[in-house]
């Protein structure tokens, strides 16, 4: 579930306020809400490779393996892409995929009504070397790819077509991670200047609310810095860094 | 032959499987309809035709027949079939038909069409449960047995394909009993090309009158096929042409003093106008019917064979000529589809022997491990066998009860 940005702000402003600290602004407030959420975004798939490595329970709440799964699953996206014929190869470029491709899932691969079937991706070595072996020849059962910068090439080379008079559709679908949108404090100004929150047009944290106490932590950290406050960064770096060590520990 | 492989669970109904049947089913679509499916079949359908344009055909191993119906309770007959060139398969994960949109192929609306597989369908659909495709054992090891939390937590899929087609092959030459063999007759020539498929033979032999099969045994060095034949000049010595190569001769002398030997010297068959060593009454009343200097493994007359490779043939003896012979073989398993059928019997078996030969070269698995699934293989390519040689007591006693006849001596 999303994290409402006007609580995430007026919390950040409560803090920073008290003992007239100082004041951050709209613009300051959302430069450092892109930075931080993207921290935290990030972070889920480093401690995701560090709980995998770990004993894991089998609880409902508590299993850090699932929470974390569940956190990166609203990320998760997929779309039927059209791969065309280059050469012997079936490509397909995601540079203008939308939402943009933040990390690359898996390819699928369907020939009519049979179940889809994973395009394996490889790297460029491997691609090469199992092509030269007759027993793992990339088939239309087994088909691989290779991403080079933006463009998956696939093997064996099949087209996306529609199914024409019963004629098997070749389908792909592109399942991958997407980047969290930019949170935005959106605002009006009111009659003596002030800044009044715009709901309509404000853009909310996507990450996962389990974090907002870190999110907001992370925000003060950096906001200490803006306003010259290193008391504020001391305090919020430590309150974060203690949320962040008991979730891995 | 292509066997077909059964879902889990059965898809085909009884109509389906028993007499190759499917229909019929009512167009409702208000207009002409050219398009149907069929996916409940195991078969996949092969039509003759690709192109319903060209009208020119493609191949002749054609599957089935389409009937125009026009009433459910209409029986199809060869006056309802719909011309096999006006049907094409278009879609072979579906079974689906397109049929050619003019009057006597399209089926009207509110008639029917029905769908007839050929014999050699059929008996290719029969025992269809009995096996599973080696996609299937593929894809349900890289299920089971790969992933998260399992010992084979990252395995490129490329290293399952290719163990699982190393095992059928491996499976091919001494477990999965052999099903190929071709029956063909010997020609003058006494050379029969190696099957398309041929890895290796099982046994070779001729039928008698009675269809009794005979076994040809092999040359075991009796007589020999040089893979290469020079012609030699006075010294010996090869001699070549004007590009450099060796001349080589237009047949071997060894084969065609072997192909007109006279087998009864080797046997010691007794022949009265050529004894060939065997004492026959008429000299020696004393020694009647002996033969000195037999070898039992040579005292028979059903004929030899060899691989003759310089040919890429089975060489046969002069008496074997013109016999109608029987070659089972086993091939690999891999000749004709990567995607080829394994017994359901031998499923436990692939698993272990894919997990093993998966593990055993990577660096990440102790050496216990190793050594467990090693013999955990063993243990059910084993048990496969024992399953597969197909030992039921019924026939076991039935052939025990030899122990009551008396061998005379």
């Amino acid at each position: 579930m999303a994290i409402n940005v006007n609580t995430v702000y007026t919390t950040v402003l409560a803090v920073l306020n008290k003992e007239q600290r100082g004041y951050l602004t709209p613009y300051e407030f959302n430069s450092l809400a892109v930075q931080v959420q993207l921290e935290i975004f990030e972070k889920y798939f480093e401690d995701l490779n560090v709980m995998l490595r770990n004993p894991s329970n089998n609880t409902e709440y508590a299993d850090r393996v699932k929470t974390l799964e569940e956190k990166i699953n609203t990320f998760e996206t997929s779309a039927a892409v059209t791969v065309t014929l280059s050469g012997e190869f079936g490509q397909y470029n995601f540079s203008a995929q939308s939402p943009a491709v933040h990390r690359f899932g898996m390819l699928e691969y369907t020939n009519g009504s049979l179940l889809p079937v994973e395009v394996e991706k490889v790297p460029k070595h491997e691609f090469l070397l199992t092509r030269r072996s007759q027993l793992t020849a990339p088939t239309q059962d087994y088909p691989i790819c290779y991403i080079e910068g933006t463009t998956i090439n696939i093997l064996p080379g099949i087209a996306s077509v529609a199914s024409v008079n019963g004629s098997p559709a070749q389908v792909y679908n592109l399942e991958y991670v997407k980047k969290p949108a930019d949170p935005s404090w959106a605002f009006t100004v009111g009659t003596v200047g002030q800044y009044l929150y715009d709901s309509g047009n404000s853009v909310n944290f996507e990450i996962s609310d389990l974090d907002q106490s870190e999110l907001i932590l992370k925000i003060l950290a950096y906001a200490g810095v803006v306003v010259r406050d290193p008391e504020v960064t001391q305090a919020a770096a430590g309150a974060a860094a203690q949320i962040e060590q008991s979730q891995i520990s | 032959m292509s066997k077909t492989v059964a879902t889990i669970p059965i898809k085909e109904n009884d109509s389906q499987y028993y007499a190759g049947q499917y229909g019929p089913l009512q167009n409702t679509s208000g207009v002409n309809q050219t398009v149907f499916s069929f996916p409940d079949l195991n078969t996949t359908l092969i039509s003759n035709y690709d192109d319903l344009g060209t009208s020119t055909q493609v191949r002749s191993t054609g599957n089935f027949t389409a009937h125009l119906l026009a009433t459910a309770t209409t029986l199809p007959s060869t006056s309802n079939q719909i011309p096999v060139g006006n049907i094409i398969v278009t879609n072979t994960t579906n079974n689906t038909i397109q049929l050619k949109n003019i009057q006597g192929s399209a089926i009207p609306n509110n008639q029917f069409i029905f769908l007839q597989l050929t014999d050699v369908a059929i008996g290719e659909n029969y025992g269809s449960y009995s096996v599973l495709s080696l996609n299937d054992i593929i894809n349900n090891f890289i299920v089971a047995y790969t992933g998260q939390d399992k010992i084979l937590t990252r395995i490129k899929r490329a290293d399952v394909l290719f163990h699982a087609r190393r095992a059928i092959q491996e499976f091919s030459y001494d477990t999965i009993p052999s099903t190929k063999s071709m029956e063909t007759t010997v020609p003058n020539t006494l050379n029969v090309p190696l099957p398309k498929d041929y890895v290796n033979y099982i046994r070779l032999s001729w039928a008698d009158v009675d269809g009794v099969l005979r076994t040809i045994y092999p040359l075991s060095g009796l007589s020999g096929n040089p893979t290469e034949i020079p012609v030699v000049d006075a010294n010996g010595v090869p001699t070549q042409d004007a590009f450099g190569s060796n001349l080589e001769s237009s047949g071997s002398i060894i084969e065609q003093r072997w192909d007109t030997a006279n087998q009864n010297t080797l046997s010691g068959n007794y022949d009265p106008y050529n004894n060939n060593g065997v004492y026959d009454h008429v000299w020696w009343k004393q020694a009647y019917g002996q033969r000195y200097g037999l070898e039992p493994e040579l005292a028979q007359s059903n004929g030899y064979f060899s691989v003759n490779e310089r040919l890429g043939t089975f060489s046969f003896s002069g008496n074997v000529a013109n016999k109608i012979i029987m070659i089972s073989y086993i091939s690999d398993g891999l000749s004709y589809d990567l995607d080829s059928i394994v017994p359901k019997m031998l499923e436990e078996a692939m698993y272990s022997k894919i997990m093993s030969n998966i593990i055993t070269p990577r660096n990440d698995v102790d050496g216990n491990t190793k050594a467990f699934y090693k013999r955990d293989a063993y243990v059910k390519t084993r048990n496969a066998k024992i399953r597969l040689s197909n030992l039921k007591l019924g026939e076991i006693v039935q052939i025990f009860r030899g122990q009551a006849k008396w061998i005379k001596r």
